[in-house]
């Protein structure tokens, strides 16, 4: 299947963070609450903080609208794109919930000439082509790489037909599984295409991912990667987890009451525009217009947040149970079919909080196959500084984080600055993935996979 | 056939995105309370969370066999008719639209709502002429763009009740309100039967022709999210629409009862759907 990249752009750039609709979708999706009241209660800030304050509204903002058009590096006009579906042999039997997830599907776009490939890994819960790695594809491409983009591993699509284990979330395991499937990949690129040498990147979690693809890499050297960029990486990945738990219970509440009122303002808040609007239909143009009407205190931005990030939790978490069979809503002697309602599981997951999911399946699964390991040190295996040597002394480790970003607190992001040194640059717009594809990134991001970035004399 | 309206919701579950686009301009006017003649909407009016699915165990099936028929077939079919050059594209899809307009003129009539019967027909006659068979849109160029709708809007204004969901084969998610609505619409073609386009030879082809535009013109694909809880996803936002749309209408109705001629002027003035 091939298409243009520019008529999907658009389109891709909706699908986007809803990806993961649902409730929860809805609900971020458009505004929560009194979008004309003037005042802007800001969300309480837990203690432990945020980079640059959780009140801080621009953050927030562009975390969830993006980057502005106006300032989006421009991109070439046509970029071609195929769809990759591959099986991959390590693949465990297919549950029959998980029937449409039989095989991986990567994105791939190449050049005429030989050529660097680069590849992107997507962010948490995210699949292989969303509005995010459309913008790097565009700019990968237009700067003359090969480029090929690729689910998180925390995509339910990766986690049936790509782990090996089931249980998504484990830094070292989910990058070995990452790097096994690009070598599948790679082996079943067009004939054609002639790779002169890889690079990885990555947004968010992704960015973690392809750090520690590449330390992988170094050790094994089938695909001797060149260098990695991440892009907003978090540092310990759990206690940007919990960050956004926090946020979904200070924003949202807990419980189904919680939810149920924040749907309720919604739809209440949606039909109260689209009367006052000249719609025939409830359609795109409506909703985008809306949550742009309706979203507007830090209350309503972090509640998207928390709620967006929350969906994909329930998919990892549902994958997990099942998985594992450690029957926290999966009975695992009759797991669900194709027929059975899944909307009681749906109704239980919606109201657990990440923690749950460490200490319910993905602790309990890991600790069984690893005799050494206690829960404090899963969690210390899922920070950064499992490759911090690595990343401290290979230049060839690049990084962009921003100031504001609210997964990272100021702990986090100085740690960054203090082992990448000269190879990170810090923005201090953006919040989480709001800059991306702007101007200034993508010209840096550029520089760091061209090996070009400045790096002042000491 | 207004096969689009059911799976134009599927075009709209993606954007229900935060999916940076404040771009978007939409005029969302506040409407003067005098012409308000519904109370607004409250968190209390809004319906329940869970949503009346009898059939579930057979929606489930029929979703599934939709999701496999686009996959093998629908998808495929209307990838390759993207690489028709986009102006060839255009003009099938006006002719599809301009069809649909006779429905929608008998509809506007079944719901009273005369002004807009007026403009259905304006423009069916504009771009038949004008147009040349229905291939431009030339009467949304004399600002007079379409707004669609159909018998499923007819019931609803009617008074009908949504009933329960249900998912069609082929056509996807639907309430058996809007599954009776749009056979109503296709017997409606095909009783007028316009050109004889609908009993003729041509008929069969046709038809694939325009299943292959509404479907190229959605932004859609099954199990994207790759989520397992997509079934759930798309029934809760599917109804949820609907509702927001019959309230809409019943609003509408009741502002025009109230005798605010402006609301129904400006109705006119703005370009509706896309």
């Amino acid at each position: 299947m091939k298409f243009s990249d520019t008529s999907l752009a658009r389109e891709s750039r909706f699908r986007d963070h809803v990806v993961h609709f649902g409730v929860a979708a809805l609900l971020s999706g458009a505004g929560l609450v009194h979008g004309a009241e003037p005042s802007t209660p800001a969300v309480a800030v837990p203690a432990q903080g945020y980079a640059a304050g959780l009140a801080d509204s621009v953050g927030l903002r562009a975390t969830v609208f993006g980057t502005p058009p106006q300032n989006l590096a421009p991109m070439p006009s046509r970029v071609p794109l195929v769809e990759i579906n591959i099986s991959l042999p390590w693949a465990r039997p297919v549950p029959d919930v998980f029937w449409f997830d039989r095989k991986l599907r990567v994105w791939f776009s190449a050049q005429a000439k030989p050529a660097p490939l680069a590849i992107v890994i997507s962010g948490t819960g995210s699949d292989g082509n969303n509005s995010k790695l459309s913008s790097l594809r565009g700019a990968l491409y237009g700067a003359g790489y090969h480029v090929l983009t690729m689910p998180s591993p925390t995509f339910p699509g990766f986690i049936v037909s790509a782990s090996s284990t089931g249980v998504a979330g484990d830094l070292m395991q989910d990058g070995r599984d990452l790097y096994a499937a690009m070598q599948q990949i790679i082996a079943r690129l067009p004939r054609k295409v002639r790779v002169t040498e890889i690079d990885v990147l990555g947004y968010s979690l992704g960015g973690a991912n392809a750090a520690v693809v590449k330390s992988i890499d170094a050790g094994e050297g089938k695909l001797k990667i060149h260098r990695a960029v991440m892009i907003d990486p978090p540092v310990s990945l759990f206690s940007s987890v919990g960050r956004l738990d926090r946020l979904f219970a200070v924003s949202v509440g807990s419980g189904d009451d919680a939810i149920e009122r924040l749907y309720r303002r919604l739809y209440a808040e949606l039909a109260n525009l689209y009367r006052a609007s000249d719609r025939v239909q409830v359609d795109e143009d409506f909703l985008l217009g809306a949550a742009a009407t309706a979203l507007q205190t830090d209350a309503e931005f972090s509640a998207a947040i928390a709620l967006s990030f929350r969906v994909n939790l329930v998919n990892v978490f549902f994958a997990g149970d099942l998985y594992a069979g450690t029957g926290v809503v999966v009975d695992p002697k009759h797991p669900p079919k194709v027929g059975d309602s899944l909307e009681e599981t749906q109704r239980k997951l919606r109201n657990m909080p990440f923690a749950d999911y460490f200490t319910k399946v993905f602790a309990p699964y890991y600790l069984k196959r690893r005799p050494q390991a206690t829960a404090a040190s899963l969690i210390a295996d899922n920070r950064l500084d499992v490759i911090g040597d690595t990343l401290r002394n290979d230049p060839d480790y690049y990084a962009q984080a921003n100031s504001d970003d609210v997964i990272l607190d100021q702990q986090e992001l100085a740690w960054l600055q203090d082992t990448l040194g000269p190879r990170i640059a810090v923005y201090d717009h953006g919040g989480h993935l709001g800059n991306i594809g702007e101007r200034q990134q993508v010209s840096d991001m550029l520089k760091m996979l061209g090996g070009s970035w400045p790096v002042p004399a000491k | 056939m207004r096969r689009g309206a059911f799976y134009c919701v599927l075009a709209v579950v993606p954007a229900v995105a935060l999916a940076g686009c404040a771009s978007q301009s939409i005029s969302f006017r506040s409407v003067p309370a005098e012409q308000e003649a519904l109370p607004p909407v409250t968190p209390a009016d809004a319906p329940s969370m869970y949503t009346y699915d009898p059939w579930e165990r057979l929606n489930r099936f029929t979703y599934r066999f939709n999701a496999r028929f686009d996959e093998a077939v629908f998808l495929r079919v209307s990838n390759a008719y993207r690489r028709v050059p986009s102006p060839v594209r255009a003009g099938v899809h006006n002719f599809f639209g301009n069809l649909s307009e006779v429905d929608s003129v008998i509809n506007y009539v079944l719901q009273w709502r005369l002004k807009r019967s007026a403009r259905s027909l304006g423009r069916f006659v504009i771009n038949t002429t004008i147009g040349i068979g229905g291939l431009f849109d030339a009467a949304a160029k004399l600002k007079l763009p379409g707004a669609p709708t159909g018998f499923g809007t007819t019931l609803a204004m009617w008074g009908m009740h949504p009933g329960p969901y249900l998912v069609i084969p082929f056509l996807g998610p639907s309430t058996l309100r809007d599954g009776i609505g749009f056979f109503g619409d296709y017997g409606t073609s095909y009783g007028i039967d316009v050109a004889n386009l609908y009993r003729g030879n041509v008929s069969w082809g046709l038809g694939a022709a325009n299943a292959v535009d509404q479907r190229s013109n959605i932004n859609f694909r099954y199990y994207s999210t790759g989520s397992p809880f997509e079934y759930e996803n798309i029934r809760f936002l599917y109804v949820r629409k609907r509702l927001i749309e019959d309230e809409g209408l019943r609003a509408k109705d009741a502002a025009k009862g109230a005798k605010s001629t402006p609301r129904e002027q400006n109705e006119l003035d703005q370009p509706a759907g896309k």
